[in-house]
């Protein structure tokens, strides 16, 4: 199999009919706009790449065409009819495939079965046996023809990877809809995947490839549109988009993307200033007292150790044989790229992913197994992906509840330490976390894993979907938190922020620590830019 | 096609000893084969709900219950016809479930269990309050019921119907798509899998199945009133029977049924002990044996079968 | 019938309806927080009745006095059942549980005919039989003092989920046990007191129920869908929604039992239940969940 693909197909795609459109189409969850008034057409015969940061809109994108996500307002067309009011079922017959980014199969059935669901509910009167014939032929090309017996639970996640794409190809879609299925594929892996998506462009009219795999995108798609909070930040082809500098500032780090003053910076605008951008002086002292700092006798001996652990959900194993240390005063980042185990390994230290393997060891203690709650009582706090605030609860409940063993008195004090931090909090303490935006969520998130004096936070992609201006604030935040003496792992998507940040560095791929080292040295290191971007080919 | 052949040799054996053998035992065994064929048929239509399904039922009495009055209706003011009244039975049924399933089925899971429970209750206080039915009292069958022998044969004609029904039912395209609703409804439909109808299609004919039960039970008994007929004890066999015998497995409700009917002849006479062991079993089988004893037996057999070839490959090309 | 008699009736039934209020109480917090439908709740119910009876007849303790011991007995048995019974079964998805505390529920009715026969009881209290005449107007004491008793504690319930540590812990574990847990809520013990304080409010309003009406081992199932009925009107994990759902299912069932006749009480309320499923299943008066 040749690593290299074959060329594109020619890029003059806008010539011919428009398979599908959606136009001034917006989706808001509860207060968070996920999709912001967007227009964008899906040529046919094209394959068209959706690319953009985590928390961009890309997988709502499909799920609205689709037809999971009913849009709050605009509309959709497929083939200059409005499908916009169509339930997914009947979408899924009039040819709309889809793949889910964490695969989605029927685990009770087996592989072919899971192929069978598509093929009659796209021909229902097909015949067994024809039908049969075409699900071999479809596991022949997806590499699973092996596995048409077995149940689907049986499968590994790379395999049911495969089965996501098989089951959606199955469906004879004229739109495919490829959500993420590069993520964890090694490079021999992804070659076949690339060489796959190929040989798909004969048969099906589109393809809509959503992808953080640079080699996927560049050598399936001749035009590219990129997502940032929700709306179309720049539309081209591959090589123009690629070769933009705003879009590179989206990956690998907000700060130069800002000061330009992109279309980036200007897209999203939550305009009031959330809190002060300068402390005063004497809250630095008031941060130490949140802070449990280290005696200096004890800095030596490491607060957290992960021992040779792997961890996983059910056959899929995310992380493998993964050693880290957290000395205390310590400031760790996590990097890689999606699917690599950073969320994983922040959940093997919160307690909520058990490890299959290897040790966790918190001051020389052997907590492996130990439950979410008894690890917190250990000074383990975090802060969660998504932010996970307690929306029926008011703020101040928020933050209470995160000290919960201490006494009333002691709380105020670190309500006061935390208001002084985030004082946009103290005006909104009685009301409903829901009410709060993304960036008030994320301080209210912040300032709830403060609240129970831990002795280490992690901090897992606190810069997720929200405007560069926010992140500015809350990093400057991080970073007096790490002046007063915080231990903290960074868990980031944001290269630059992370950097500046930290004082060690790991970088994961495919569950592997592959690269370590000061931040100086990963920051020049080749290897760090082609995992996210894969341009030192 | 020759996958078809096992399953065949498999259900004529199970119909010859299920058929035969009471036969041969006189009255006591008829009597107990009797039940045993109608708790068989109870049995796998509810596990067509549940197991295939994921369609958990506890209102089995409402089912059971319209098909009995329906066929004493028939009998006694239409037509004399014993398969027209059956068939009568399982239309009503049919029709019955079709008219609740858009309250049943509006929410996942739960509201599904407790909406047919709702159901089975609503009908039973219905047929005591209202007079036209026979109220409280209930209903006779106004002409003498067959000889236990006939009813027996009628039985296991319906056994052996509702067998080929469930066996072609799930062997077909409905059960691979009822199956994927049951694994994940929203990844189902994704891939153009319409919900509602597919679980619309396992609903009806269980239900009509359900019903056609009730009706011969209405028939043996002679007269029908609705506290029994209407009986929350229907669904606690129905669910016994198939957490039991197995949810999702083909032979479940016929094992389920022996151990539920051998079961209630050992505690004959301590009716409450013998419903709340039932519950114990249920309770007891749930958390140690979700696949109940035919998924047990299975894997006593995978695990016999690994020790004797220490070497296998792994599993998986096999089936 | 009498204009009188009529709303005598109504008011009647929107008094019982605090009580089966207070029932359905504990059914939504059990339902709201782990997402177990207890179908055992009605037969906790009728052990609350049995007590109270046993209470009178054993020791001459007043049921209405002897209420909260009820409640904590009731508690006291139902903190295991959770810890042993259900809780391993909570990450195997909602069926289990449900169909555990479905065993339960038939293993309860049969011990209880057991124990105290299938006979039909009552609490006999003077009380709950003396009318309490205000104008033309007459309903039965035990009506006023379940109800009082019940709206009291339904606003202690509000109390405790909206203003103590407790209750705190019990919506974040309601809305997000994951993040609960992180937080250092120990999500399991919330589950568990959460299933006691649910079987407590039947516990309770079990009592109220035997005092104003007659009951036997198997008259659960019937409460239980009545309370099902009143958390969906209510919306689920609503609380005050909870007592207006009771309170309005309470007066429309004394409609039909008015106009149809006393058999159809019990129907009125189950087919407002499967109209409401059909038409709104969130609840008619549904807010938040907790």
């Amino acid at each position: 199999m040749s690593i290299q693909g074959q060329a594109v197909p020619a890029g003059d795609a806008r010539a011919t009919d428009v398979l599908m459109r959606i136009s001034g189409v917006t989706k808001r969850y509860g207060g968070v706009v996920a999709i912001d008034n967007l227009d964008l057409s899906v040529y046919a015969g094209e394959t068209l790449g959706i690319i953009g940061p985590n928390g961009a809109g890309k997988s709502t994108l499909v799920g609205l065409l689709g037809g999971a996500v009913t849009p709050t307002t605009g509309t959709i067309h497929l083939d200059g009819r409005d499908v916009t009011a169509l339930p997914a079922a009947d979408r899924a017959r009039q040819g709309i495939g889809r793949t889910y980014q964490i695969p989605r199969p029927f685990p009770d059935m087996t592989v072919e079965e899971n192929l069978l669901v598509a093929i009659f509910s796209a021909s229902p009167s097909l015949r067994y046996s024809q039908a049969r014939s075409d699900c071999r032929g479809i596991l022949e090309r997806t590499g699973l023809a092996d596995a048409a017996g077995r149940p689907a639970r049986a499968l590994p996640l790379l395999r049911r990877k495969r089965l996501e794409m098989a089951r959606a190809l199955a469906l004879r879609p004229k739109l495919l809809m490829l959500d993420e299925v590069g993520a964890g594929l090694i490079d021999s892996e992804i070659s076949e995947l690339i060489e796959l998506i190929h040989s798909l462009t004969g048969e099906i009219k589109s393809i809509l490839i959503v992808e953080h795999v640079m080699r996927v995108v560049k050598e399936c798609c001749a035009r590219l549109a990129v997502l940032n909070f929700g709306r179309l930040l720049l539309e081209g082809t591959t090589a123009q988009v690629l070769a933009s500098d705003d879009v590179a500032a989206v990956y690998l780090g907000t700060k130069h993307g800002a000061a330009k003053g992109g279309p980036a910076a200007q897209a999203k605008t939550e305009v009031a200033p959330l809190s002060q951008p300068d402390p005063p002086k004497d809250q630095a002292r008031a941060i130490a007292q949140v802070v449990a700092t280290a005696s200096s006798a004890a800095a030596d001996t490491p607060l957290v150790e992960l021992r040779d652990v792997s961890a996983g959900y059910g056959l899929a194993r995310v992380l493998s044989g993964v050693t880290l240390t957290i000395k205390p005063g310590q400031a760790i980042a996590v990097l890689g790229t999606n699917g690599a185990g950073k969320t994983t390994l922040a959940n093997v230290l919160n307690g909520t992913v058990k490890p299959t393997a290897g040790q966790l060891l918190i001051s020389g203690q052997d907590v492996t197994g130990w439950p979410s709650h008894r690890l917190s009582k250990l000074g383990l706090a975090q802060c969660m992906e998504g932010r996970r605030i307690f929306v029926e609860l008011s703020v101040e409940e928020n933050l209470r509840i995160a000290a919960r063993d201490v006494p009333v008195a002691i709380q105020r004090e670190r309500l006061d330490i935390v208001y002084g931090l985030f004082p946009i909090l103290a005006e909104r303490r009685h009301g409903p976390g829901m009410a709060l935006s993304g960036g008030q969520q994320q301080m209210l998130a912040i300032g709830r894993a403060l609240m129970s004096r831990p002795r280490l936070i992690v901090f897992d992609e606190i810069s997720l979907g929200l405007a560069p201006l926010i992140v500015d604030q809350l990093y400057a935040t991080l970073h007096e938190l790490r002046a007063a003496g915080l231990t903290m792992l960074i868990v980031e998507q944001d290269v630059d922020r992370a950097l500046d940040l930290a004082d060690h560095v790991h970088v994961l791929e495919q569950g592997r620590i592959a690269l370590s080292g000061a931040p100086q040295k990963i920051r020049s290191d080749p290897r760090l830019r082609h995992l996210y971007v894969g341009e030192a080919d | 096609m020759n996958t078809w052949r096992p399953t065949i040799l498999w259900m004529a054996a199970a119909l010859v000893v299920i058929v035969l053998v009471p036969l041969s035992t006189g009255e006591y065994g008829i009597e107990i084969g009797f039940r045993l064929l109608l708790y068989i048929v109870l049995g796998e239509a509810w596990n067509l709900m549940a197991g295939y399904g994921g369609l958990v039922s506890l209102g089995t009495a409402s089912s059971v219950g319209i098909g009995a009055y329906v066929l004493v209706g028939m009998l006694n003011h239409i037509s004399p016809s014993l398969p027209l009244a059956l068939t009568a039975s399982a239309v009503a049924a049919a029709i019955l479930a079709a008219i609740v399933s858009p309250a049943v089925f509006r929410l996942r899971g739960l509201y599904f269990t407790v909406g047919t429970l709702a159901l089975g209750e609503a009908l039973r206080l219905f047929m005591i309050n209202f007079n036209y039915f026979g109220g409280a009292t209930g209903l006779f069958l106004r002409d003498d019921p067959p000889s236990p022998t006939g009813l027996y044969i009628y039985a296991a004609v319906v056994f052996a119907l509702a067998t080929i029904v469930i066996s072609i039912y799930t062997r077909s395209r409905l059960s691979i798509a009822l199956r994927a609703v049951r694994d994940d409804e929203a990844a189902a439909a994704q891939i153009g899998v319409r919900a509602f109808r597919v679980k619309l299609a396992a609903f009806t004919v269980a239900s009509a199945l359900m019903a056609v039960a009730g009706a011969l039970q209405g028939l043996h008994l002679g007269t029908i009133e609705p506290y029994g007929t209407f009986g929350l004890q229907w669904s606690i066999d129905a669910v016994t029977i198939v957490v039991v015998g197995g949810m999702g497995q083909r032979a479940g409700a016929i094992v389920g049924a022996i151990v539920v009917v051998a079961l209630a002849e050992l505690l004959a006479d301590y009716p409450e002990l013998h419903v709340a062991i039932n519950g114990l079993i249920l309770i007891i089988v749930i958390r140690f044996a979700p696949a109940g004893l035919t998924g047990l037996a299975k894997r006593w057999w995978q695990y016999r079968k690994a020790a004797a070839t220490p070497f296998a490959p792994a599993a998986g090309n096999a089936s | 019938m009498s204009g009188a008699v009529l709303v005598s009736n109504l008011i009647s039934g929107v008094l019982l309806g605090g009580d089966l209020a207070l029932t359905a109480l504990g059914l939504s917090l059990v339902l709201g927080v782990m997402r177990v439908v207890n179908l055992a709740h009605g037969e906790f119910l009728i052990g609350g009745a049995y007590l109270g009876m046993f209470m009178l007849q054993l020791f001459g303790i007043d049921p209405l006095v002897g209420l909260l011991l009820i409640g904590l007995i009731l508690a006291v048995l139902a903190y295991p059942i959770q810890k042993f019974l259900l809780s391993p079964l909570i990450e195997k998805g909602v069926e289990a549980p449900m169909m555990t505390a479905f065993g339960l529920s038939v293993i309860l009715q049969n011990v209880y005919t057991i124990l105290f026969s299938g006979d039909t009881r009552s609490i006999e209290r003077s009380y709950a039989t003396e009318p309490l005449v205000i104008g033309s107007v007459t309903v039965a004491q035990i009506y006023v003092i379940g109800f009082a008793i019940s709206v009291v504690i339904i606003v202690l319930v509000h109390l405790l989920v909206s203003r103590t540590g407790f209750g705190r812990d019990l919506r974040a574990a309601a809305t997000d046990p994951t993040a609960a847990g992180i937080m250092g809520v120990d999500v399991k013990r919330v589950y568990a007191l959460t299933f006691a304080l649910g079987a407590a409010c039947a516990g309770v309003g079990g009592t109220l129920i035997g005092l104003a009406f007659s009951f036997t081992p198997t008259s659960g199932s019937g409460y239980l869908l009545t309370n099902f009925a009143i958390m969906v009107l209510g919306g689920l994990g609503n609380i005050f929604g909870t007592l207006i759902g009771g309170m309005l299912l309470g007066f429309l069932q004394s409609l039909g039992g008015v106009t149809l006749g006393d058999g159809y009480r019990e129907l009125v309320g189950l087919v407002i239940f499967l109209g409401v499923l059909a038409v709104k299943p969130q609840g008619l008066l549904s807010r938040g969940r907790i």
